[in-house]
């Protein structure tokens, strides 16, 4: 859906994005995740044709985004991390302007508002003016202006910015949602748990430069080669941790009363082999499965910051 | 079908919803016919007589012309200033330009909407105007000269207002330069025909300076010159009215509109090209292709 080969854009002599490569396969939520001043914004302003990039190619639905913008505004829905709204429009008027603007006639404009409204739950105040909105409201509306034209790729720069926990819970619910309906979304976040929950894959930029990219299971294999694994147990706890220790796969073993966690270098098969023995061994074995990775440790590790 | 400028159909929406624009047209007309009363009142007082002069009619009308032009001088810049410095303010600009509207129809969009705003305040001064169709002197054909040469007038000062929006970032700066641009064109151009003159020692200059044709007051007191019939008069040397461009036999007001007309796309065209956020693609290309690759 998204691919982006050797990304150059320099303002003077500072190089904001440095030969970045990046590709996101139809129907992925990709994090981008990075420090301030990473080049996460730069990349999703080339993406969405409001920056020249200095070098390189993007390409949406194999459309040059470079080269033949009009064709591919048509496919890429964006929403910027600071926008402002027309005070003296109302919600329906709102989103009824921009999708004039993508030719949609006048019948279809009213079932899309609607149903966009619907979808970002704003439907009670199709008749208030933007500007009465509250700010998550506002950032709602403005992901539903995206969605006007029903766009394959969705480029969503810190949607959820300056959100109460409770709106920023709403605006995953609907990414989901959107993510159920097959688009492509990328989107830039700061709060890296919250992408870990909602993305298929990640990518970690600094300094212009995509550092680290896969999934969340494949960027902690890669930062620290190995699964963390938690096996919860009804007892037997010493007898289970003598046949983890036994097994050639497993590190760093760290008992629990019941619980047993460890490092694993394999594969997800032999994962369940592991499972298997334990069971064949009579350890009664209430959970065993993969700790969720600690995705802001992996962006300490490998981010340098400014100073280095 | 025809398609509306959604830009355009957006703001006009905004623009008239309210009492802003009634009230805009009802101060409009009374200046204006505040102005009809008073030429009417001075010409009349003039004569004490019970029959209708048409001197009279000419005095009201060229009292109207000149008050119209004033007017729009002020409003066309102040409705243009903020359409583009005013969405980048809002923060508004860059959801506008992430869609497939070209740069070239946002600034048109913008320009019409307001202009539409001036040309609704002419077409309502219609009535006050036909006030001199009572005494006579100047025909139907002859006012509507007078009120397209003022739609022309409103485009220019209104492309100049959108340009210098889509130059500065702050409405006040592009307030500023737009005024200052306009007082340029209506008394720089005098002041630097006059110091040109006495610079080169040209005294005796014959005919008409050509940097005084992009003037909108000469331009706008030449249609009415050559309305009302004034024969040649030659205020100063270089400005002549009446008979000014013999060798082409084209009025001065004709080549001041022409100007004007270059001016305004000229301008927008400049305007679009600044608010494109892909204008610098091959100078950068270049740039790194001499560098070579990494």
């Amino acid at each position: 859906m998204l691919k982006i080969k050797g990304l150059v854009k320099k303002y003077g002599k500072f190089t904001a994005v440095d030969y970045l490569d990046l590709h996101v396969p139809k129907g992925e939520i990709y994090g981008f995740v990075g420090p301030n001043g990473a080049g996460k914004t730069t990349t999703m302003k080339i993406i969405s044709g409001l920056m020249e990039a200095d070098r390189g190619e993007v390409y949406v639905n194999d459309i040059d985004v470079l080269k033949n913008q009009r064709k591919a505004k048509e496919v890429i829905g964006y929403m910027p991390d600071f926008f402002g709204v027309y005070d003296d429009l109302k919600v329906t008027e709102y989103l009824d302007y921009y999708a004039s603007i993508y030719k949609i006639n006048a019948k279809e404009r009213k079932k899309i508002c609607d149903d966009l409204l619907e979808l970002v739950d704003l439907q009670d105040k199709k008749d208030a003016y933007v500007d009465s909105l509250s700010r998550g409201m506002k950032q709602r509306l403005c992901l539903a202006r995206s969605l006007v034209h029903n766009p394959e790729l969705l480029v969503l720069d810190e949607p959820a910015s300056g959100m109460d926990p409770r709106a920023r819970v709403e605006m995953k619910e609907i990414l989901r949602v959107l993510k159920d309906l097959g688009k492509t979304i990328i989107i830039s976040s700061h709060i890296l748990p919250e992408l870990s929950e909602l993305c298929t894959s990640i990518g970690i930029i600094e300094r212009g430069k995509i550092v680290i990219s896969g999934t969340v299971d494949e960027i902690m294999q890669q930062v620290y080669r190995k699964r963390f694994i938690k096996v919860k147990i009804k007892d037997k706890t010493e007898e289970c941790a003598k046949v983890m220790q036994e097994h050639p796969l497993i590190t760093n073993i760290i008992k629990g009363e019941n619980s047993i966690e460890a490092g694993f270098e394999g594969s997800e098969e032999e994962m369940a082999m592991l499972l298997k023995e334990l069971v064949m061994r009579d350890i009664p074995v209430i959970s065993f499965g993969q700790m969720e990775g600690n995705l802001e440790d992996v962006f300490m590790k490998v981010t340098k910051g400014d100073e280095a | 079908m025809m398609r509306i400028n959604p830009v355009l159909q957006k703001e006009l929406k905004i623009r008239m919803r309210g009492w802003r624009a009634a009230g805009m047209i009802g101060v409009y007309l009374i200046f204006m016919t505040l102005t009809a009363s008073f030429a009417l009142i001075m010409s009349m007082d003039d004569y004490y007589r019970s029959t209708i002069d048409p001197e009279v009619a000419l005095g009201s009308y060229i009292g109207l012309a000149v008050m119209q032009l004033v007017l729009i001088s002020f409003i066309s810049p102040a409705l243009t200033t903020g359409a583009i410095s005013g969405e980048r303010e809002k923060q508004t600009l860059d959801l506008l330009l992430s869609t497939p509207m070209t740069p070239l129809s946002v600034i048109t969009g913008k320009l019409f909407a307001s202009i539409s705003q001036v040309i609704l305040l002419i077409i309502a001064s219609l009535p006050i105007f036909s006030i001199v169709f009572l005494f006579g002197g100047i025909s139907v054909i002859e006012l509507l000269q007078l009120f397209g040469f003022f739609i022309i007038i409103a485009i220019t000062f209104g492309s100049i207002g959108i340009f210098y929006s889509s130059y500065f970032k702050k409405t006040t700066a592009a307030n500023v330069m737009a005024y200052g641009t306009i007082a340029f064109l209506c008394f720089g151009t005098i002041f630097l025909t006059i110091l040109y003159l006495g610079i080169t020692r040209n005294y005796g200059y014959k005919g008409f300076f050509p940097f005084l044709y992009a003037n909108p007051i000469i331009g706008f007191t030449s249609i009415l010159w050559d309305q009302v019939g004034g024969g040649n008069v030659n205020i100063f040397p270089g400005l002549i009215f009446g008979n000014t461009a013999a060798a082409s036999h084209i009025s001065t007001w004709i080549i001041n509109l022409l100007f004007n007309i270059i001016l305004s796309i000229v301008l927008l065209i400049l305007s679009a090209k600044k608010i494109n956020p892909l204008k610098e693609r091959h100078r950068g290309r270049f740039y790194l292709s001499r560098k070579g690759k990494k």
